[in-house]
């Protein structure tokens, strides 16, 4: 190293008279970013405001039957708990297809694993719930470890096959050992006897929720989601830079490993009964179809779009907007059947017209909501020329 | 001792050889030119240097270090930057952010500690950025700053490149074609950016570019490359009136000198 | 040991007879693959798509069964044709990552439509073609299964008749050189269509001769999603996703490996068939992952 580079690198406080010509720009002006400027007035300070609360109370109050006018079933209840995993769970899947662009067909077995790992160690050990989800995340995390190590070796479309193999292998034969997991007999799995109540697991899985959004905001903001972003568009540019680009293809699965693992063990607390069939092939389609309809690398609209899918799943949503009716009788298709028929058709329709997802659509509001003014354009996704997957 | 020796280095693809024996040295604080006609393999020697490719024999050494099989990642850190003939920087990214990704070897946190996002963290996030808004100042770039590198003309971007592979904080400098797309007097202004930039970061720079009277002006040294040899090399002057280098670019000897 | 010898060459033809759907499925992988560097997984719901149709046609309409079959065939093609028109076509230039999406949002859309109409109906049974067979010491291959082999022979020959026939070269070379095979007058989207039609049609061969071999339900997805899409697609990766004589030697290769999980030996392992696909599909890509049945002209 050089006298000029030490730990701080020091430069001349003023430009050196050769730099001090700015080069000629004749037609290219950067774009206002007038937003910067941008206060609301105290009339919007208070809208906002207002808006927030009742997005607070919605989200955290009214599902847990709190202040809250509406009295919850326990059902609904349940399925606005299932909504929240399926959003950890498309958060995880986001890192993985998002983040470091490889596309995971299998995101089923992550979740069964974790899943019957929690079953495992709280039903036929008898440990303690949290610790058990705990080792769930790790398991999740390792399992997704040891499939990215295959995936140094074959990336991209090659990679995808793979974890459709992979979904298939977990399914049959690792949920089929019937000493770990009693098989097609199903396992079921008590929650502490303080989060025993619907509400108070939602509010739980809630919590856990945030957490994950945490992790994910922090990882999109500092040096590891910087690297992978770089290295999803351009591994040349990636690596001169300094990137260990191997490396950081394993720090991706592992997160989404454990935040897979993690979900897997609140849908396992969840549901009355897991068995080897309840994590199949359209189980791990739904997910992919959640996060790419929800909108790949963008927080909200994952979230979104998981929520979204898993009301339609379990039928809430039909039955919020009393379709009922229309589905079942007018076109003849049960409620449970209706994300696999509306679902690929939304898909298609994201991909192709509309490749922000529903990210793009709520970004207005978010805009809005974080103080800045309604701009309609918000959160438009141009997709560049983004350097192709090998194949 | 030099900063970077290339020894003997050959490679071909297939049956095509690409380079067949280049040997190049450049030593400290100097600028050395690599001039040549298109796919006389300039590009390809680079890549060598800078680990893209594996010679098919020869050495690569950097301060005496036999670098010839490290991974690019690991050469980086060692001190080589580099830019790309088509700008090597992370289109969908911002200015901003493709310095702060550039920095990654000086992160003072590890990625763990980053995902979990420990308070020390954060204030190392606002280091990166001081620095990097440091160097976008020096190069002049900090009314970019903000924008997506897409949204940005040609030369802008080789600008702003420049200003991301200062930010790796590199010992050594690997210019691929810096001048392309500029005009005669933007050309002047790199060449003045280049000799500012060896003096106050203490570079070393090997250069490749078709700008022959930019590099006749900055470089110490100039080696000219055709069909994957090298045809000529020597002082500035020298090789830019060698009747062999005139021949390859021209096809005929109808000039004295290499036209601009 | 003389069992499990025995065992092997039953695998080799049971193997080779459940192989040959695989074979027909991985040369419609390739032949997309080659034409538009998809990865289509929707390949195997053509497939469906047709059987559904035939199914439909012969068994709720009452139609005769070479009516029906090729109803099928023609739902399985405009199935094809309209994945080409409105998915493919529109996504020319996103990331192959988004056009594999795209794929599987078409096979998705094909079993929520397969849902739609039959969920109520728990049992579909396709009849054969013919109901013989012949008992053997090596398993007993049903006149269904051979027949199948035989078209597979059959679509083999046409498809490498038709690739060395003037259009079949105008179409590869459109394949390569777009820009060029526009300037010389081959109009490269009919090109697509007319591989995305072919592709289909080999699905929805390999679809309905596979369907009377077990009973399928719009709730259990016995062919498309993991019965035939993921070895037709491991057989497409040993033929390095290009080569179509490849692509039939793999997918009798991995009709076998599949049969190794029935062997008396992991009799006591769940799910040993699909432990056996995936076990072969991880050293296949670690090790050959150029693929194994690829000819010189096509790796050079």
């Amino acid at each position: 190293m050089t006298s000029a580079d030490d730990d701080t690198l020091v430069l001349p406080v003023v430009p050196p008279a050769a730099l001090e010509e700015a080069p000629a720009e004749p037609e290219w002006r950067p774009a206002a970013h007038d937003e910067d400027d941008f206060h609301p007035g105290p009339v919007g300070r208070v809208a906002r405001r207002v808006c927030w609360v009742l997005l607070a109370w919605s989200v955290v109050l009214v599902p847990a039957n709190l202040l809250s006018p509406l009295s919850l079933d326990q059902t609904t209840v349940t399925h606005l708990t299932e909504a929240v995993i399926f959003a950890i769970i498309g958060l995880s899947l986001n890192v993985l297809i998002g983040y470091a662009g490889q596309i995971s067909l299998g995101h089923q077995a992550f979740v069964g694993i974790g899943a019957f790992t929690t079953a495992y160690l709280v039903t036929e050990q008898q440990l303690d719930f949290f610790f058990a989800l705990l080792v769930a995340a790790v398991f999740g995390g390792l399992q997704a470890a040891i499939l990215g190590a295959v995936s140094l070796r074959v990336t991209g479309l090659y990679f995808a096959l793979v974890t459709l193999a992979y979904g298939a292998f977990a399914e049959q034969t690792v949920f089929g050992i019937e000493s770990l997991t009693r098989g097609e007999a199903g396992m079921t799995l008590t929650r502490p006897s303080f989060f025993a109540s619907e509400e108070r697991y939602y509010l739980l899985c809630l919590g856990f929720l945030v957490l994950v959004v945490w992790l994910d905001w922090r990882l999109t903001r500092s040096t590891a989601g910087r690297a992978l972003a770089a290295l999803r568009e351009n591994p040349r540019v990636a690596s001169s830079y300094g990137i260990n680009v191997k490396a950081y293809m394993m720090v991706a699965f592992v997160v989404a490993g454990v935040f897979a693992g993690l979900g897997g063990g609140l849908f396992a607390a969840r549901q009355s009964v897991i068995v080897p069939t309840s994590f199949g092939f359209t189980l791990g389609l739904t997910f992919v179809l959640m996060t790419v309809v929800g909108g790949l690398r963008n927080r909200t609209g994952v979230i979104i779009g998981a929520a979204f899918f898993a009301l339609l799943g379990s039928g809430e949503l039909v039955h919020w907007l009393h379709l009922d009716g229309f589905f079942a009788e007018t076109i003849g298709l049960p409620v449970q059947f209706v994300p696999l028929v509306v679902g690929p058709i939304l898909l298609l329709l994201t991909i192709t017209l509309h490749p922000g997802g529903i990210g793009q659509q709520v970004a207005p509001i978010q805009g809005w909501l974080a103080g800045r003014r309604l701009d309609r354009h918000a959160g438009k996704v141009r997709e560049v020329e983004v350097s192709d997957v090998r194949a | 001792m030099s900063v970077l020796e290339v020894d003997d280095v050959s490679i071909h693809f297939g049956g095509i050889k690409a380079l067949q024996n280049i040997s190049l040295r450049a030593g400290e604080w100097e600028i050395v030119g690599i001039i040549g006609p298109n796919g006389a393999g300039k590009t390809t020697l680079f890549n060598c240097i800078t680990g893209f490719y594996t010679p098919s024999a020869g050495r690569v050494r950097y301060r005496g270090k036999d670098i010839t099989r490290l991974p690019v990642h690991r050469r980086t850190a060692l001190g080589l930057g580099r830019t790309f003939q088509n700008v090597g920087l992370v289109k969908n990214a911002t200015v901003l952010d493709n310095l702060l990704t550039a920095q990654h070897l000086q992160v003072g946190y590890e990625p763990v500690t980053g995902i979990l996002g420990s308070p020390a963290t954060f204030a190392e996030e606002k280091r990166l950025r001081d620095r990097a808004h440091q160097i976008l100042e020096l190069l002049q770039l900090e009314y970019v700053a903000r924008e997506r590198v897409t949204d940005l003309p040609y030369g802008v971007l080789k600008r702003v490149e420049l200003a991301a592979v200062l930010a790796t904080d590199p010992d050594l400098l690997l210019l691929d074609e810096p001048g392309s797309g500029l005009g005669p007097e933007e050309a002047e202004g790199l060449g003045d950016t280049l000799l500012t930039l060896r003096k106050e970061f203490g570079l070393t720079i090997v250069m490749i570019d078709h700008h022959v009277p930019l590099v006749t002006r900055v470089s110490d040294y100039v080696y000219c490359l055709n069909f994957g040899e090298v045809l000529a090399e020597g002082r500035p002057d020298a090789v830019r009136s060698h009747p062999e280098v005139v021949l390859a670019y021209l096809g005929d000897d109808t000039e004295s000198e290499v036209p601009v | 040991m003389s069992t499990l010898g025995q065992e092997l060459i039953t695998a080799a033809v049971i193997g080779v007879l459940q192989g040959s759907i695989y074979a027909m499925v991985a040369l419609g992988i390739v032949l997309v693959y080659r034409a538009t560097g998809v990865f289509n997984f929707a390949q195997a719901e053509f497939g469906t798509t047709a059987l559904f149709g035939a199914y439909t046609a012969h068994v709720v309409w009452g139609w005769g069964y070479a009516v029906s079959f090729g109803f099928g065939l023609v739902v399985g093609v405009v199935m094809g044709l309209l994945t080409e028109a409105l998915v493919i076509h529109p996504l020319r230039k996103a990331s192959r990552v988004t056009l594999l999406v795209g794929t599987a949002g078409v096979a998705l859309t094909a079993i929520g439509l397969q849902f739609w109409k039959y969920n109520e109906t728990l049992i579909m049974v396709m009849p054969r073609i013919s109901d013989g067979f012949h008992q053997t010491k090596y398993g007993s291959p049903t006149d269904q299964q051979l027949i199948t082999v035989a078209v597979l022979v059959a679509v083999t020959i046409a498809l490498a008749l038709f690739f060395r026939s003037p259009w079949g070269l105008a179409i590869q070379a459109a394949q390569q050189e777009p820009v060029a095979a526009e300037l010389v007058g081959i109009n490269v989207r009919s090109v697509s269509l007319l591989i995305w039609g072919i592709a289909a049609l080999l699905g929805g061969l390999a679809g309905i001769l596979a369907g009377p071999n077990t009973t399928f339900s719009a709730a259990f997805l016995s062919f498309g999603a993991g019965g035939a899409l993921l070895p037709g697609f491991m057989a497409a990766v040993l033929a390095g996703m290009r080569s179509m004589s490849g692509a039939v030697a793999g997918g009798l290769v991995v009709g076998f490996v599949e049969q190794l999980g029935n062997l008396t030996l992991l009799v006591d392992v769940n799910g040993a068939r699909a432990m056996m696909l995936f076990v072969f599909l991880l050293l296949v890509l670690l090790f050959k992952p150029s693929g194994l049945f690829v000819p010189r002209a096509v790796t050079a």
